[in-house]
């Protein structure tokens, strides 16, 4: 299914690329399998602007109350992550209780993971400028402004706005969508404490 | 509050600030403990030591270590004026731990912590002159977890003395404007005035808004004001359904230290050794 662009739509933006040391065409083929195995991958992630609890649950779960499915938007690009491939072992919604991996899945190299399916290739044009951050310490903030310097991904929702052609206006291109499911985000480790 | 801001040795103050930040626990985002970089630390301990000058100060909550840095310029005589006694509320383990270690490896004699969790009632003493609040700044509460902090602070002073409330403030965002309306009309409602505002003043280590700011809210109460009661423990859901953000009610009463040896050095679960041949 397309994704159509429209005022009130909630969507988690992500620039993607090499992730712990493996490509991007390698990690799709890999999750892809996941999610025909397991019926759901990790996309695992890091950072703090996407925080499992504070943001993306409380953002994917408002979103969805009103119907909508949240779309994780990424945008690819050419970058280094040395980190470990270490894979995590146990996941947490909530930081306190934690769960084994199933061992279908793989998250390498990573703090945070999001729960996706429906991982698939599609090309469009995303006007930042036509987006809000849509909570959190940023909120209300320009999509735009917001993504800048070492943020890379952020909770948006599309604007009024989005309807009013304005030429040129600063675009970024999604190649890779997938839709994010319940629990939305989680913490992930690589060992028990 | 003592005279006009003096003349500092800003390399000497520095560096104290340094001794501090060094000693402090890594930040848990998850809490809202975000803290402020160090050059806002040296011209906020200045502001705090001179307001607070001789007098009786709490801290509800303490990540920055704001506390430690007014104390440690004072008693190492790079500032000339500064509180007769510091007393740190806060419900982070690691946090007491830090501000305790560093009192008695420094002999700060007027700085101790105690654990504390604010939705607690607050346990005294009552006769604090003043208060000084860095609370979680209630983007998603429209300011009701700056609220709780600022009830606390004012209860340390039996609701006669003076506060700090350190809080968002930023030119293009609406909600730390609400933020700022919303807890003025608390205070007020409290018995306080607002004596002193100094907008946009201190920037984080925050990096989902790198350049959001915070500024000073100085509060007194009115003359002859009252406590409205005793302090009770805050148990209301809806007050507390957003306290760390959308739909995170608070779960966790302490956060526990694990105690350890190497406070402050590099832990050594982070490295190995690979000897010489």
């Amino acid at each position: 299914m397309l994704i159509i662009l429209k005022p009130g739509q909630g969507l988690l933006y992500m620039k993607v690329g090499t992730h712990a040391q493996e490509s991007l065409e390698d990690i799709i083929v890999r999750k892809t399998r996941e999610i025909e195995l397991a019926g759901f991958a990790l996309w695992g992630y890091g950072g703090s602007t996407c925080h499992p609890q504070t943001m993306v649950q409380p953002f994917a779960r408002s979103f969805e109350q009103r119907g909508q499915t949240i779309y994780l938007c990424m945008q690819p690009m050419e970058s280094s992550h040395f980190a470990e491939p270490i894979r995590a072992e146990e996941y947490s919604v909530d930081g306190l209780a934690w769960q084994p991996i199933p061992q279908a899945i793989n998250v390498l190299g990573s703090r945070y993971a999001l729960a996706i399916r429906g991982l698939r290739k599609e090309e469009f044009d995303l006007p930042l400028a036509k987006t809000k951050v849509a909570l959190g310490n940023s909120m209300g903030s320009n999509g735009d402004r917001y993504i800048a310097g070492r943020v890379d991904k952020a909770c948006l929702e599309i604007t009024e706005e989005i309807d009013t052609p304005v030429v040129p206006e600063p675009k970024v291109h999604i190649s890779l969508v997938a839709e994010i499911v319940k629990p939305y985000a989680v913490h992930v480790r690589n060992s028990p404490k | 509050m003592a005279g006009d801001q003096k003349d500092i040795d800003l390399r000497t103050a520095i560096n104290a600030i340094s001794d501090v930040v060094q000693n402090r626990p890594r930040p848990l985002r998850l809490f809202d403990q975000i803290y402020m970089k160090a050059g806002d630390m040296v011209l906020q301990s200045e502001l705090v030591a001179r307001w607070a000058d001789g007098k009786k100060l709490a801290f509800i909550g303490d990540g920055d270590a704001i506390s430690v840095c007014v104390a440690y310029l004072h008693a190492r005589e790079i500032l000339e004026y500064g509180p007769s006694e510091i007393v740190v509320f806060d419900f982070d383990e690691r946090i007491c731990g830090a501000v305790s270690r560093f009192a008695d490896k420094e002999r700060l004699t007027g700085l101790r912590a105690e654990l504390y969790n604010c939705l607690d009632a607050f346990p005294g003493p009552l006769d604090f002159d003043c208060f000084y609040t860095n609370p979680p700044w209630g983007a998603s509460n429209d300011g009701e977890s700056v609220k709780v902090f600022a009830q606390r602070g004012m209860e340390a002073t039996s609701y006669r003395g003076e506060g700090m409330v350190v809080i968002a403030d930023d030119v293009d965002l609406e909600w730390p404007k609400r933020v700022l309306a919303n807890v003025q009309q608390f205070i007020i409602g409290a018995g306080f005035f607002v004596q002193r505002m100094m907008p946009q003043l201190h920037r984080y280590h925050l990096d989902d808004a790198p350049n959001l700011r915070s500024c000073n809210l100085i509060v007194k109460a009115l003359p002859d004001n009252e406590a409205p009661g005793p302090s009770t423990a805050i148990s209301d859901a809806a007050r507390l359904a957003h306290f760390y953000g959308r739909d995170n009610p608070p779960k966790v009463r302490y956060i526990r230290e694990r105690k350890r040896l190497d406070y402050g050095k590099a832990h050594d679960d982070e490295y190995s050794l690979e000897l010489l041949e």
